[in-house]
């Protein structure tokens, strides 16, 4: 990887580093907020509740793909395996719902159990194997956009019967649903991590896997749940992304809007180690709103979609500088 | 010589590597209550024969009997329950987690549905009363390990022994890598224990701390237990010849 930023400590006084770890900590809520003031002051239209409710809409599909990709992520584990998920859970909700006529709870119930099946079975690459858990995710990347190309016949899937949009359109307490399950995904998470058993397995896991197999943790176990957790959580946006294009998404890559750059963007932005075991998700939760403001700002500034694309990926650049330059404090 | 039965006695163990004797038929007893030393060379079969003990190894041949009853053990998990609790050398700590998720890794207290729930004050009591009985001084329970000093984190992995019910608690090298003060902090601790009834394993290269802190002294070399001393009756120069082999001592193993 990038030796020259991460071979060596930084030589600082303790103080000049407790304030370098504190502004590392803390940069991403000034920058949000800083970046609110900047949008709600060039562009007027920034602030209306429609365009707020807009941006969080935006945000969603991402942030719950980042939700998940977080969870794995602390255990240590790199998923790569984002766009073959999209792509396979957006073309199995397409072709059981429409084409063969499955109910649609029924379907969502099926997509459900593949999920798990898809974690599980990158889990089994990356710990029965002992690949490797970005090459050995990526593998079963391509696995499941090989299925979802073949079980769609190579087509794209028009959606017509209206259930699945007419499901996910709905706005409870008039907050679309998307939104809704944005939130609730996080919160679900922090509870997770912070609260149970299984979230102080996840980091210990991730921050030191042979102590925590030593003290009893059932490591290998902890990882299996963290990739079905990010599978399940990537299912469920790519679900939202099929009802939006009432089409099924075979290439999660660029029609889903969720890919496995912007996940790591937003993960490491927030904070979360490559290395796995540090970090705390509701940063991420930030990161994510924070992406998701600069994209949205950018268009009511009238920006061409080519100055959002850069800015995204000088801001995975940056985060991965963050990244290394955390771990070398 | 001592009428007290052992908390832990060893009959025969033997393990191999391949062609290698690592440990060669030892028979041992570790009598409750007591530091005992384990001395030896490197490779004299002191890990492999704690391995073994801890579960971790599966022996060839032999027998382990803990507090009187035939032990069989598959995994370290097995010789928990038996009350053995290893302190592992790199003290198996997880740096940026806190003292209280640190003493029960793997073994968290929960409450609620299906007791889902991490019960984070209770932890955090029972970590304070395992400090405190072994007079550790660590001020807050929810310090980052990372930011301990050595002779803390040793405390933490003992207080992590004890909390899950560690009655021989086996401390290997636990002075190896600390400073003056902190090694003085760790031989503090073990005698705390003994003070508390517990048993100690004493594993250590350092023959002026295992004559300081312990009751009796077994010596390993190239695989065999050569001879046990009681630490009152022996002299460091004793030990040393034990440990470079110069003195074959035979006559305590007890079934010849």
């Amino acid at each position: 990887m990038n030796d020259a930023l991460t071979q060596s400590l930084i030589r600082l006084s303790p103080g000049a580093q407790r304030s370098l770890r504190i502004a590392l900590d803390n940069w991403l809520y000034t920058a949000t907020i800083l970046l609110c003031l900047f949008f709600a002051v060039a562009a007027p239209y920034f602030l209306t509740v429609d365009n707020v409710i807009n941006t969080l809409v935006s945000a969603s599909i991402t942030g719950i793909v980042t939700a998940g990709f977080t969870l794995v992520l602390l255990t240590g584990t790199i998923d790569a395996s984002i766009s073959g998920v999209t792509a396979l859970a957006s073309v199995l909700t397409a072709v059981m719902f429409q084409r063969w006529n499955i109910p649609l709870p029924v379907t969502l119930l099926l997509l459900l159990l593949a999920s798990v099946g898809m974690g599980l079975l990158s889990s089994l690459i990356v710990i029965e194997g002992r690949i490797y858990s970005l090459i050995g995710t990526l593998a079963a990347s391509g696995v499941f956009l090989g299925l979802s190309v073949g079980i769609a016949s190579g087509e794209q899937v028009a959606i017509t019967k209206p259930e699945l949009q007419s499901t996910l359109f709905q706005a409870p307490l008039g907050v679309p649903l998307s939104i809704w399950l944005l939130f609730l995904s996080y919160l679900l998470g922090y509870i997770v991590l912070n609260h149970t058993k299984l979230g102080a397995h996840i980091y210990a896991t991730g921050a030191n896997y042979s102590a925590a197999r030593l003290s009893g943790v059932p490591v290998k176990r902890v990882i299996r749940i963290g990739l079905i957790i990010a599978a399940v959580a990537t299912s469920l946006a790519a679900v939202l992304a099929t009802g939006r294009a009432n089409l099924s998404l075979l290439y999660g890559v660029t029609i889903g809007g969720v890919n496995v750059t912007d996940a790591f963007t937003a993960a490491l932005l927030g904070g979360i180690s490559l290395q796995g075991g540090v970090g705390k998700i509701e940063r991420n939760l930030v990161a994510v709103l924070f992406l998701s403001i600069l994209s949205n700002g950018l268009q009511l500034m009238g920006a061409a979609p080519a100055v959002w694309l850069v800015t995204k990926g000088i801001a995975f650049i940056g985060a991965v500088i963050i990244d290394a330059v955390r771990q070398r404090l | 010589m001592d009428q007290k039965e052992p908390i832990l006695e060893l009959r025969g163990l033997s393990k191999s590597f391949g062609f290698v004797d690592a440990v060669k038929s030892v028979d041992w007893q570790v009598y409750p209550g007591e530091v005992t030393a384990l001395v030896g060379d490197n490779g004299a079969g002191k890990s492999t024969l704690i391995k073994m003990i801890c579960g971790a190894l599966r022996p060839d041949a032999g027998e382990m009997w803990i507090k009187g009853i035939k032990a069989e053990m598959a995994d370290p998990a097995d010789a928990f329950r038996l009350g053995i609790a290893p302190v592992y050398q790199d003290l198996a700590l997880v740096d940026n987690r806190d003292v209280v998720m640190n003493m029960f890794l793997g073994d968290e207290l929960t409450y609620g549905l299906f007791n889902l729930f991490l019960d984070h004050q209770r932890m955090a009591r029972e970590t304070q009363r395992v400090l405190d009985e072994i007079h550790s001084r660590i001020p807050n329970v929810r310090e980052v390990v990372r930011k301990l000093s050595g002779g803390q984190r040793q405390a933490v992995a003992v207080g992590r022994a004890l909390i899950r019910g560690g009655e021989v608690i086996i401390m290997d090298e636990p002075t190896a890598a600390l400073g003056v003060e902190q090694t003085a902090e760790v031989l503090n601790l073990i005698e705390t224990l003994r003070s508390r009834g517990k048993t100690v394993i004493f594993i250590s290269h350092n023959i002026g701390q295992v004559i300081q802190v312990s009751d009796q002294i077994s010596v390993m070399f190239h695989g065999r237990m050569v001879g046990t001393r009681r630490t009152a009756e022996t002299t460091n120069e004793e030990v040393v010849s034990m440990i470079v082999g110069a003195k074959k001592d035979l006559e305590h193993q007890p079934n010849s």
